[in-house]
């Protein structure tokens, strides 16, 4: 037996096995936080939508930040993966699979969202195209519907995205466990054998999905964007709404990546296949992103300030030095100044800077999300119609919910299969090389 | 039957492909196994595929589907509008290019499931049991062939040549 190839897969298998004291102390206090969303949701499902802080006039609150802001985190693993698997970057072995299930799990959440907004979840089939009661079809021209084939697509094709390159190494699992384990790593490995008949089909099935996946998921935030910019309402009419928000999306994403992958490598003990090479090439694209990030922020306010037009300086004004000013100014900072010190400057560049970094985009993000949704609804074109918003015990606890429940899902997900594809380590390439 | 030889490395198997190749041996009796793909120069083991083809079709005619869906939906409301649709074809250009690329998606997976073979029944072909870092070569023969093989597959560099 090849050692190189069985060191590869004794490290990379041993997380897998058996459930430390470590691991439960961390997963039994979230998945309680995680519960009490759910209790949360359950007492709005029964009391109704009003035990949320939304109210005239402002309709969208922290559901729909939410929303924006799991999508846009969902950016991470898909559209990160597929570019860096099209364009053969072969520091992405290590990566793409953390990344894509950071996509699949985030988008279960994010696509949660508009259910629990829409506060009788339980008629949410009436945005599937199927006539209602009164034999009317959904209207194709709501961005809602659009929503949801767009979403429905991209979670589709990321789950079957992240199931693909799965399949191998449960084959091998299956050969190796016992138990239950073995039932499950059997029925997903769907007989694989390793035939190059199988392999080839695989390697093109993959460069194809990344080729579709990066299409659907550009025009999925896209969409997003279009759910504020189709509404004429002050800084939200605006036409480069989609790429800045797909450049946000990316942004998030990579961050939410970085703290997936330094929590990880540190607790699953994988420094050697998660090492700094792979955290400063991310760094060095969370850079960048900022700098695109901070280049759509700039071209997006200053149009607005220069314009000057009255209904569009009034959420501006709120933004910039008003009510929402504080918020503004910290997601610039987030956003902007810390990566660009931390990660801009070589010598500061490390893996703990960019977690840091990632830490503050991360926040910085979901203000961004709050910045552009709260202020343009609660400063609509009738000034007598000006209102606030203050969101309510539900909404904040569901919030809080979200990120244990992704943290959860995650580190489950790292313990039933491999965080880190064993099969695209090649170490027949390996071999010829040396 | 079937013989197995064993490779460390893949040029020493490449060869062998070609010597069998060579020989009289097609595609369809090699089978090459291993626990990581294994990437052959052109011309060596090539697999002819219509997924890219497959997928295109698929997405046009999900296109199509979707088009005429949303067509037959405008129409379709109880609603007395005089013949005229009740909303702009052009607004659900979002739907259409959902649809298309879910159609493309869902046919990738299912060309893949069906060109790697893993829903098409399976013969009685015996799978050899692959350590990591090795390459299996399974080579389907005649009684007759099985000297000629073995003896092609030892020249090229397997490091084991049983039969299955």
């Amino acid at each position: 037996m090849n050692n190189a190839a069985q060191d590869v897969r004794r490290d990379l298998w041993r997380p897998l096995q058996g459930v430390s004291w470590r691991y439960l102390a961390v997963i039994l206090p979230l998945s309680l936080v995680t519960l009490w969303g759910l209790i949360a949701w359950g007492y709005q499902l029964h009391h109704g939508i009003g035990v949320a802080g939304i109210r005239r006039p402002v309709f969208w609150g922290f559901y729909l930040v939410d929303f924006v802001f799991w999508i846009g985190i969902s950016h991470a693993g898909t559209l990160i993966s597929a570019i860096l698997r099209l364009t053969d970057a072969e520091w992405r072995k290590p990566v793409t699979r953390a990344a894509e299930a950071i996509t699949v799990f985030a988008l279960m959440i994010g696509g949660m969202f508009p259910i629990v907004h829409l506060g009788r979840a339980w008629i949410f089939y009436w945005l599937v195209p199927y006539p209602n009661s009164r034999l009317l079809w959904p209207n194709f021209r709501s961005p809602l519907v659009w929503d949801l084939t767009a979403i429905s697509t991209y979670l589709i094709g990321s789950t079957i995205f992240l199931f693909l390159p799965l399949i191998p190494d449960v084959a091998q699992l299956a050969k190796h466990t016992t138990g239950w384990r073995r039932w499950l790593y059997r029925r997903l490995a769907l007989g694989w054998t390793g035939s190059d008949r199988e392999w080839h089909a695989l390697e093109r099935a993959m460069k194809l999905m990344a080729g579709i996946i990066l299409a659907v998921a550009v025009s999925v935030h896209t969409v997003v964007a279009w759910d504020f910019s189709m509404a004429v309402a002050p800084m939200w009419h605006s036409t480069i709404f989609g790429p800045y928000f797909v450049a946000g999306a990316i942004f998030s994403g990579i961050a939410a990546l970085i703290i997936a992958m330094a929590v990880i490598r540190k607790t699953m003990r994988l420094e050697q296949y998660l090492t700094p090479h792979h955290f400063n090439n991310l760094a060095k694209l969370l850079l960048l992103m900022s700098l695109l990030w901070t280049y759509f922020t700039v071209a997006e306010n200053l149009t607005a300030w220069y314009g000057n037009e009255p209904k569009e300086m009034a959420v501006f004004g709120a933004r910039a030095r008003g009510v929402y000013a504080p918020y503004f100014w910290t997601m610039v900072v987030c956003n902007f100044f810390v990566p660009f010190v931390l990660l801009g400057i070589k010598k500061l560049r490390s893996i703990k800077t960019a977690l840091i970094a990632s830490v503050t985009v991360l926040i910085g993000m979901w203000l961004e999300r709050y910045i552009i949704i709260i202020p343009t609804l609660s400063r609509p074109r009738l000034t007598a119609a000006w209102g606030s918003y203050a969101p309510s015990w539900v909404e904040i606890s569901i919030t809080v919910a979200t990120f244990t429940t992704m943290v959860v899902l995650y580190l489950s997900f790292a313990k039933l299969f491999p965080i880190i594809s064993i099969w695209e380590f090649k170490p027949h390439d390996r071999v010829s090389e040396s | 039957m079937y013989l197995k030889a064993e490779f460390r490395e893949k040029e020493t198997a490449a060869r062998a492909i070609l010597g069998l190749k060579a020989n009289g041996f097609g595609p369809d009796a090699l089978d090459v196994f291993s626990n990581e793909p294994v990437e052959f120069a052109d011309g060596v083991l090539d697999r002819p595929s219509r997924m890219s083809l497959v997928v295109v079709a698929s997405a046009l005619t999900f296109c199509m589907l979707a088009i005429l869906f949303v067509r037959y939906t405008q129409y379709d409301y109880p609603l007395v509008t005089g013949g005229m649709p009740l909303f702009s074809f052009w607004s659900t250009g979002v739907v259409f290019y959902e649809l298309t690329m879910l159609g493309a998606i869902l046919s990738a997976s299912a060309w893949f499931l069906w060109e790697s073979g893993l829903v098409r029944r399976r013969g009685s072909a015996p799978v050899p049991a692959v350590e990591p870092g090795v390459i299996c070569l399974r080579v389907r023969c005649e009684e007759e062939q099985t000297q000629l093989a073995s003896r092609q597959l030892e020249q090229a560099g397997a490091t084991r040549v049983t039969k299955l």
